[in-house]
């Protein structure tokens, strides 16, 4: 199995504030579902906001 | 990535972009795409393709590096030979990979979490993601494969300490999917 990298990542500070965001941003998005848009459409919609066109 | 498919080369999205996928979102300028190649000759097949088709990159990739960049007009994307840069493939990672939608499959939501989880640039961006994913996919979630996966890239103290975000004093309306997610844990934990 191949080896994995030994890394030293950043420690990880979770507050409060962060897990309430969290739980708030999860919510948006499932209201945004509810409206009727599809995860496909929401992706669609970030590659539109990403590629340059022509 | 519909040419990687028509030649045979598995590939996901990876990276913010991937996140609807896993009924998250945010916003993200970054196209990170990874694909599974084994051989330097399959990754000159690629490129070659990609050149077909007018995406060209400026390095000579070799199948020992993580990642290269390809342009196409004025849109460019990251083509990632590893999932993460602390991890490579594996079999089992490749077959749980899923549909998305047409020519364009993701990791699972477990590998997708130790995407996020093992980077070694890892921000607090990233550990934002996980904490939604956690809370998006909680009855979705193979946990005990999650599991597995945290032992495999040792990282479960790492995961642990965002588990124990979820036992903080949150506000009461969040307080038992984050216990659920807790349990659910643990549980995977007594096997």
């Amino acid at each position: 199995m191949e080896k994995k990298k030994e890394t030293s990542r950043t420690p990880i500070n979770i507050s409060v504030a962060d897990v309430e965001r969290a739980f708030k941003k999860v919510k948006e998005f499932q209201k945004i579902l509810k409206k009727g848009k599809t995860p496909q459409q929401i992706f669609e919609d970030l590659i539109r906001l990403i590629v340059v066109e022509e | 990535m519909e040419l990687a498919s028509n030649i045979g080369i598995p590939t996901v999205l990876i990276g913010g972009l991937a996140l609807p996928a896993y009924n998250v979102a945010r916003t993200t300028l970054d196209i990170d795409i990874c694909i599974y190649v084994t051989t330097q000759e399959q990754l000159d097949i690629f490129i070659i393709n990609l050149e077909k088709v007018e995406i060209y990159t400026k390095q000579k990739p070799k199948i020992v590096h993580d990642v290269f960049t390809v342009f196409e007009k004025k849109n460019e994307a990251e083509i990632w030979l590893k999932p993460c840069d602390a991890f490579n493939w594996d079999e089992i990672m490749l077959k749980k990979t899923r549909s998305f939608q047409k020519n364009l499959d993701v990791l699972s939501v477990e590998d997708f979490i130790i995407t996020k989880l093992g980077r070694t640039d890892r921000s607090s961006v990233d550990i934002s993601d996980i904490l939604q994913i956690l809370i998006a996919n909680i009855d979705s979630i193979d946990w005990k494969y999650l599991q597995y996966r945290l032992d495999w890239a040792g990282l479960a103290d790492d995961f642990i300490e965002i588990l124990n975000a979820f036992s903080l004093d949150i506000d009461s309306q969040y307080q038992n999917i984050a216990k659920r997610i807790v349990n659910k844990f643990k549980k995977s934990n007594e096997y």
